[in-house]
């Protein structure tokens, strides 16, 4: 017995009408719309004077003067788009998702209760593992790499130089482009293993002396690569392959988005590239604390013999501290929610699921394969993961945060 | 003692200054150049020949710009329809969210009433929640209403102050514009909505282009929501036509065709940037949050 049925066939007798009413305006897609965007309107208005005026008589029966009651009405007027969906779009379709979350349903199929079945399967997913230990990877891998990248560039344009306001709007705008599907399957286009322009410049590099520089790329990267799978299967089989590889000659380069061979060493690095060319919004969190490190540290500590080193180590890095943790945390959970990329970039989430996120693989699941009860419990634990890594970083600010003056 | 020392930079400084100065310009235009390199290869890409495009070796630039691709996109009704789609669904997305979001944000903002420190501490709380949370119940909702394989899934949510991070960006903002002003107002006998319309929106015009910029940039180039719900061709908007092109199948893709496509749909999104630039960084400076 699925206790959402009523609900909804209720909102389906009450939207009935309305329904067989803007019906003939189907054929034009973009009338509908608009027509039920008037109808919306309506519906935001005749609500939040409902709201407006039940918080007033609530104010007038509690007493309290004119003034008190006008105040109250106002507030929550301005307020009720906000609450209205709230209640619509958040709180319903939460408490639904959570008991969803312990049914089997399919949509078009009535639903049954299986207890934590959902949750008890999730773990033993291997896609589901992979997706998280993908998110790991980005984590310990990735977003560090994305913060220096974000450092590095809020550093430089923290220097007098001129045209910094330019500068800037360079390195922010790849942030802006990062989820398109067309700036992405640029990517794809240049990180294409066989004819891509990135693997014909580090092959022109490949032949010089600088051979062992982007030779040690690849090692390391195959090797953090292998290292992390060794981690996750407990086989460590394709680490000691690497190993046994050796130092790769001047004929190997990087196989980024491909999808044989020991390309899946290489599908999360190509993303990793990708966060760094888009760093530009850790930069400007970074670019925000640098701002409220005061001068007079700097000057002290000149004045004391230290080098700029020194001053980035002692003054710098613990002053911006928080604002290492806050990109950190937020690097983390988008780690989790990566989509694009593993649509764009990739077949199907990359070779040996290499690009499958929490997200991808709830849309996968849900949207692909109808199994929505096993979505919704994704969607609790991927929530359950965010809500913990939220609360660690709201703890821990107290503790980062230097106070000026102190 | 060392007290009055003039300080007037030796010529030896002066030249050490000046090299630092040359070595720092030099990395930062360096970088640019590095950054912008995907937008580069695009464009040169959707000028080339599909053969070049294909080259075992990358062909940099064409030896004769191609502009079949565009004339291919521009003579397609097809391709007018999904651009049409994505004006559309971002031109109603952004303004209804815009609308919504400022209001909303000023109640939280300048308006004392009861409750709202309540309301506002479960917005922050929706900050947490995944979007993806909500993903499969409202599926179920706007599958029941008819909505599936309209547009109206992917704007009419945003209307209800989608976006709570953007109503607290706003409202950080507003918060910086000071009271005695509504004060002053209120004893001149304005109404609240005279307070929003005269004072809080000429003064929250940089946050507002932020947040519209934002909310420009999420609506343009949103993918999973108009996966699920667009599903008939004609509904299609940019990105999804674009990952249409792709075939899997193939080994040889139409490369040209695709690169001219996404410069379609990358141009908007860097002139609206560079058209609120400004404002950008001026909100970002003073609300320090969001990137």
């Amino acid at each position: 017995m699925d206790i959402a049925q009523p609900f909804l066939e209720f909102l389906e007798k009450l939207f009935g009408p309305v329904n067989s009413l803007l019906d003939p305006l189907k054929s034009n897609r973009m009338a509908y719309t608009l027509a039920w965007s008037a109808l919306t309107l309506v519906f935001m208005v005749v609500s939040g004077l409902c709201m407006a005026g039940l918080a007033r008589l609530i104010a007038r029966l509690r007493g309290k003067n004119r003034q008190y009651q006008y105040k109250t009405f106002t507030g929550y007027l301005f307020a009720s788009p906000w609450i209205t969906g709230f209640v619509i779009f958040v709180l319903g379709p939460t408490l639904l998702s959570l008991y969803w979350s312990f049914t089997n349903l399919r949509i078009g199929e009535p639903a049954e209760l299986v207890g934590m079945k959902n949750y008890v399967d999730l773990f033993r997913d291997r896609n589901f593992i992979t997706a998280l230990f993908n998110s790991f990877y980005l984590t310990v891998i990735g977003v560090p790499l994305q913060m220096a990248a974000g450092l590095g560039m809020a550093v430089l344009l923290n220097q007098r130089i001129r045209g910094r306001s330019l500068f800037r709007l360079i390195y922010y705008l790849p942030v802006l482009l990062a989820t398109s599907t067309a700036v992405l399957f640029t990517w794809r286009l240049m990180l294409n293993a066989n004819n891509g322009v990135i693997n014909s410049i580090l092959g022109a590099l490949n032949k010089g002396p600088l051979h062992y520089l982007v030779g040690a790329f690849i090692f390391v990267t195959e090797l953090t690569s292998a290292a992390f799978m060794a981690l996750q299967t407990g086989n460590t089989k394709i680490l000691e392959k690497i190993v046994a590889m050796g130092f790769p000659g001047p004929e190997r380069l990087p196989l980024w988005l491909g999808a044989d061979g020991l390309a899946f060493l290489w599908n999360k690095p190509s993303v990793v590239i990708i966060l760094m060319w888009s760093a530009g919004a850790m930069m400007v969190i970074y670019l925000a604390a640098l701002s409220g490190v005061p001068q007079t540290f700097y000057e002290a500590a000149k004045v004391d013999g230290a080098n700029a080193w020194q001053r980035f180590r002692h003054i710098t890095w613990p002053m911006i501290a928080p604002a290492t943790f806050y990109n950190l945390i937020i690097g983390m959970i988008a780690t989790l929610q990566i989509f694009e990329a593993s649509v764009s970039l990739v077949r199907d989430g990359g070779q040996n699921q290499a690009l499958y996120s929490v997200a991808y693989y709830l849309w996968r699941s849900t949207f692909r394969f109808n199994k929505v009860g096993y979505g919704a419990a994704m969607s609790w634990v991927l929530l359950a993961i965010i809500v913990i890594l939220t609360v660690i970083q709201f703890r821990s600010q107290g503790k980062w945060v230097y106070y000026q003056g102190e | 003692m060392t007290a009055v020392v003039q300080y007037r930079p030796s010529r030896q400084k002066r030249i050490k200054d000046t090299t630092r100065q040359a070595i720092l310009y030099l990395l930062a235009c360096s970088l640019s150049l590095v950054l912008v390199f995907p937008l580069f290869w695009m464009v040169s890409t959707s000028l080339k020949t599909d053969a070049e495009a294909n080259a075992p070796k990358p062909v940099w630039l064409p030896a004769q710009p191609q502009f079949d691709s565009y004339g291919e996109i521009l003579a397609d009704p097809d391709w007018r329809t999904y651009i049409a789609n994505s004006i559309f669904v971002t031109a109603l997305g952004v303004v209804g969210t815009l609308v919504s979001v400022t209001i909303v944000a000023f109640a939280f903002s300048r308006l004392d009433w009861p409750g709202r420190n309540l309301v506002f501490f479960m917005m922050l709380g929706t900050l947490m929640l995944p979007f993806q949370a909500t993903l499969v119940p409202q599926y179920v909702l706007f599958n029941k209403l008819g909505w599936v394989d309209t547009f109206n899934p992917v704007t009419i949510p945003g209307y209800f102050a989608g976006g709570a991070a953007m109503v607290f960006l706003l409202r950080q903002f507003m918060l910086s514009i000071p009271r005695e002003l509504d004060e002053a107002a209120l004893v001149d006998g304005a109404s609240y909505w005279q307070i929003f319309r005269h004072i809080v929106l000429p003064n929250t015009r940089p946050a507002l282009a932020t947040v519209g910029l934002f909310l420009f940039v999420g609506q343009w180039n949103a993918l999973q929501l108009p996966l699920i719900y667009l599903q008939s061709r004609n509904m299609h908007t940019l990105p999804m036509a674009i990952l249409n092109l792709f075939n899997p199948q193939q080994t040889q893709q139409p490369w040209t065709l695709i690169m001219a496509t996404s410069l379609v749909a990358v141009v908007p999104l860097v002139v609206v940037f560079l058209a609120v630039q400004r404002h950008f960084v001026e909100s970002i400076v003073l609300t320090g949050t969001k990137g």
